[in-house]
């Protein structure tokens, strides 16, 4: 069995490059929640931790959205800085062309990054910006990698943003470095964005069963490791489908194979470093990798025998994007925590089989709906925990359910073994706390018999 | 005396918000109801989250979710479309249409489509208004203050001119503006009530915003004023606005029924709380209450405390024209030096202070405040603050690097004595660790 290839798989979904049978659900008005393809496109390329990046549009595209995820860098920061063109009433009118060329121009002349990102709005879409030409026009004349993204808000849904950052990427980035010399060809990790610092966790694995990192896409990256993504021997797509197309695309391309992998649970961890060791087609590493996996899987047994007799039984309601649905499940089965209810709204048809072949049949599907659909469930099945994204979070605490957030806001990494004993940590932290008896008595006054004089 | 703007291109590290966010905060201050804006969904999912972040609490919010082919050919449909589903499924009591750049640059009516959808489908009983507010103009001020002018015009026109105007002189509106925060509007309410009147806020975040456990979620706002009360508002005696910015939806009110108003440009620091009460004593002929004289002892007692923390100390700050003003104000009475003050964009307040004032953003906060030692604004402004060595005190919007922001009174003498002690400790801190860095270990 080539466990590569699974195209007839995804053929349909929403973020692949082939011809879709199926097309991305548009947003219902009214009822619609999450990002537009901008946040997309910004969530993918923003951990190219040394580049600048440059919304064209008025104000509230950047202004509202800087600094609002937990990608975290080893060093630089320049992708930290909110840069906008600040389109005004009469750019708008006259063109803000002029405008972007000065701000590159200005970025570049005053920050000296290795490369610009240019983000298209949908106002400047919409006005009919050339904004390709402005970058081109800019590389050439700066001598850096001035890199359009265009993705306007309008154009669909955040997948569909990862995607055409992913296009961006093969279009103007990837294959145009190379490594030095002395570097040893390895593996690209794809759609692993370093929340709270997950990515290091997983490099300190990788490093210790002798498995190089070619090219962080884009997790802490430097923008010089994505031009030479190329040269890896494999591409591994962590819990991103968005970007299967960029997996695709380079193996048709340079030949390199690829697997989509997790990190989320001790399983998933070892098949993935198990799947890289094979793929590198590399005997001695795959020794190593089991090694590694063994001695790490007995640590992790030991160390999480507290959390577990604590976790077992637990039941847990699931509401988070696309891939991470599936993975999380794993991840919450091996502590003992039965998940009840599981968000899909964001998952392919693919997710939802993965999904089901980790869940027991009683498990409910929670397509989309939003918020008070996700507490219909938590009730209905008497769930302990919810686990979702941080947009939720205080609408779990209104209700008084225990909560760990999982989406890219969050502080805490949850990959790898390292990754699990945290979770199992913070799953108990949050069902322990006082707080939750508290909040559910009445004050002593309101406890009290009415008064007897009646 | 002066608004100056530095030159240079692009925005480096904003301080201005889109104006949307604005109008999105202004409606959690109602109760029941439900900001559609109408935009593509990052136009939503952006001021949610960040509202979110900033005060710890479920923020309702809608979105005409509109794509490329809906904006060519007729966003609207959408807009009826989410105007169904909202209106079917959660029957809101208030429904604020809030445009964006996206469909005033396309050029969307939607001002005429809500008429003509109201007129259709004999929508009564609830409140349903729509106010333009692109991007690329102000900021989160102009949109909070432009959705309350837009509010109380459509509270204005449902009364119409039926019945005469019953005046409750014992009855005042108190029209918050967007940089005070819920713990600050409830301190202004019971300021005002204090002096035996009945407030009523539009709109009021202090009981929608603060941290309640009212019964469970909501997808609409929990809180705030309810329309009956709105309503009820429109038979004050007396309107007092707090900002700048709320002059213009004071004046609405004044230009349609009459309603005489009271601005003030700020409430906070020993001044303006004088103001503000000399002017509750002689309108109400009460004295002013023990408390207050009380705060008013602290508060001086504080500032001496604290003056020899803020000797020779300088202050740079970024925020929005109204909470600037304010800030400002409160530094002049503890003697910091203002090294510079930086306006989101320009209003006629900034614009007629006494200081210099620049229209920019965090970096020129950087650039411009290079020296300070303590640094003012939201929470972005950590990496500059740090950059220039300046002890950081969050503040504005958003504030997500400190619990309960959202509860932190800078209001009257008891906020001026709050925001003094806590930055004359921030001060001291970093005091503290120059003198232990510059200790030599052998």
């Amino acid at each position: 069995m080539d466990p590569v290839r699974k195209e007839e798989f995804d053929s349909g979904a929403c973020g692949s490059l082939a011809p879709k049978t199926k097309a991305c659900p548009r947003p219902k008005p009214g009822e619609a929640a999450g990002g537009c393809s901008f946040d997309g496109a910004q969530i993918t390329l923003l951990p190219i931790m040394d580049a600048a990046h440059l919304v064209h549009g008025p104000i509230a595209c950047a202004g509202n959205s800087w600094e609002s995820r937990g990608a975290l860098s080893s060093g630089p920061s320049l992708s930290q800085y909110g840069f906008a063109t600040d389109l005004n009433d009469s750019d708008i009118i006259f063109g803000g062309e002029k405008k972007l060329k000065e701000s590159i121009d200005y970025i570049a002349g005053r920050f000296a990054p290795p490369a610009i990102f240019v983000y298209s709005t949908c106002v400047t879409a919409l006005i009919g910006e050339d904004m390709d030409a402005v970058c081109k026009e800019a590389a050439d004349r700066l001598g850096i990698p001035v890199v359009p993204v265009n993705s306007p808000g309008f154009v669909g849904s955040k997948n569909l943003g990862n995607r055409l950052a992913g296009d961006a990427l093969l279009q103007y980035v990837i294959g145009t470095g190379e490594p030095e010399p002395e570097m040893q060809p390895g593996v690209n990790l794809i759609g692993e964005y370093n929340i709270a610092g997950e990515m290091w966790d997983i490099e300190k694995l990788m490093n210790s069963a002798g498995i190089a990192v070619t090219s962080r896409i884009t997790g802490d990256a430097r923008y010089k490791e994505i031009a030479w993504a190329h040269r890896a021997r494999v591409n591994m797509v962590v819990c991103s489908r968005a970007l299967l197309g960029l997996a695709r695309e380079m193996e048709s391309r340079y030949g390199i194979p690829y697997f989509e992998g997790s990190f989320y649970g001790a399983k998933e961890t070892t098949y993935s470093l198990r799947q890289m060791a094979y793929l590198m087609n590399d005997r001695d590493m795959e020794r190593r990798v089991d090694r590694l996996t063994e001695r790490e899987e007995n640590r992790l047994a030991q160390d999480l025998r507290p959390y577990r007799k604590l976790l077992k039984g637990k039941k847990a309601v699931l509401y988070t994007g696309g891939v991470k649905s599936w993975s999380v499940i794993s991840a919450l089965k091996e502590l003992g925590v039965q998940v009840v209810g599981v968000g899909t709204n964001k998952s392919t048809e693919d997710d939802v089989r993965r999904i089901a072949d980790r869940v027991g049949d009683d498990t409910e599907y929670i397509p989309e709906g939003g918020a008070s659909r996700i507490l219909k469930t938590v009730k209905e099945r008497k769930a302990d925990i919810m686990i979702a994204g941080g947009r939720n979070m205080y609408v779990a605490m209104k209700e008084q359910i225990p909560f760990i957030d999982i989406n890219q806001e969050r502080h805490k990494a949850y990959a790898g073994y390292e990754g699990l004993l945290r979770l199992a940590k913070e799953l108990t932290y949050s069902l322990a706390n006082p707080v939750w008896k508290l909040a559910a008595s009445p004050a002593p006054w309101d406890r009290e018999a009415p008064p007897y004089d009646r | 005396m002066t608004v100056n703007r530095r030159k240079k291109p692009a925005a480096v590290n904003p301080v201005k918000i889109g104006q949307s966010l604005g109008a999105v905060l202004a409606l959690q201050g109602c109760y029941r109801a439900m900001p559609l804006i109408h935009g593509s969904q990052g136009c939503s999912a952006f001021p949610k989250a960040l509202l979110t972040r900033h005060f710890r609490e479920p923020i309702a919010v809608q979105t005409s979710a509109l794509q490329e082919m809906d904006v060519i050919f007729d966003a609207n449909r959408n807009l009826e479309e989410a105007l169904n589903i909202v209106l079917s499924k959660h029957r809101p009591d208030i429904i604020g249409i809030v445009g964006t750049e996206l469909t005033d640059v396309a050029g969307v009516d939607y001002q005429t489509m809500l008429k003509t959808y109201k007129r259709e489908r004999n929508m009564r009983g609830g409140l349903a208004f729509a106010v333009v507010l692109p991007d690329f103009r102000g900021s989160l001020e102009s949109g909070f203050s432009s959705a309350v002018e837009a509010m109380i015009d459509e509270l204005i026109q449902q009364v119409g001119h039926r019945g005469s105007r019953n005046v409750n002189t014992r009855q005042i509106t108190l029209l918050p503006g967007s940089f005070l925060t819920p713990a600050d509007v409830m301190e202004l309410k019971e300021m005002i009530s204090s002096f035996g009147f009945d407030v009523i806020s539009v709109p009021d975040i202090s009981t929608s915003l603060s941290g309640h456990l009212l019964t469970g979620f909501s997808p609409l706002t929990r809180g705030g004023v309810p329309l009956d009360s709105m309503l009820q508002s429109l038979q004050s005696g007396l309107t007092i606005a707090v900002g700048g910015s709320m002059e213009r939806p004071a004046r609405r009110l004044h230009n349609a029924l009459g309603t005489p108003y009271k601005v003030f440009s700020g409430a906070m620091g020993l001044k303006a709380t004088d103001e503000l009460l000399h002017f509750l004593h002689q309108i109400s002929g009460e004295p002013v209450p023990l408390r207050y004289c009380w705060q008013r002892e602290n508060l001086l007692d504080g500032m001496l405390d604290a003056h020899f923390q803020f000797a020779g100390i300088s202050a740079v700050a970024a925020l929005e024209p109204d909470h600037l003003y304010s800030v400002s104000g409160w530094l002049e009475e503890l003697g910091v030096e203002q090294k510079a003050l930086i306006a989101s964009y320009e209003t006629p307040l900034v614009a007629g202070m006494e200081r210099e004032v620049w229209i920019g953003d965090l970096d020129d906060a950087e650039v411009l405040g290079k020296g300070a030692d303590l640094w003012i604004s939201s929470s972005h402004g950590i990496a500059g603050a740090g950059r220039i060595e300046a002890a950081f005190m969050p503040a504005g919007f958003p504030v997500w690097s400190e619990l309960g922001a959202y509860m932190s009174v800078s209001v009257g003498y008891r906020g001026a004595m709050e925001w003094s002690n806590k930055a004359g400790n921030l001060l001291m801190r970093r005091e503290a660790e120059r003198r232990e860095s510059s200790v030599r270990h052998r």
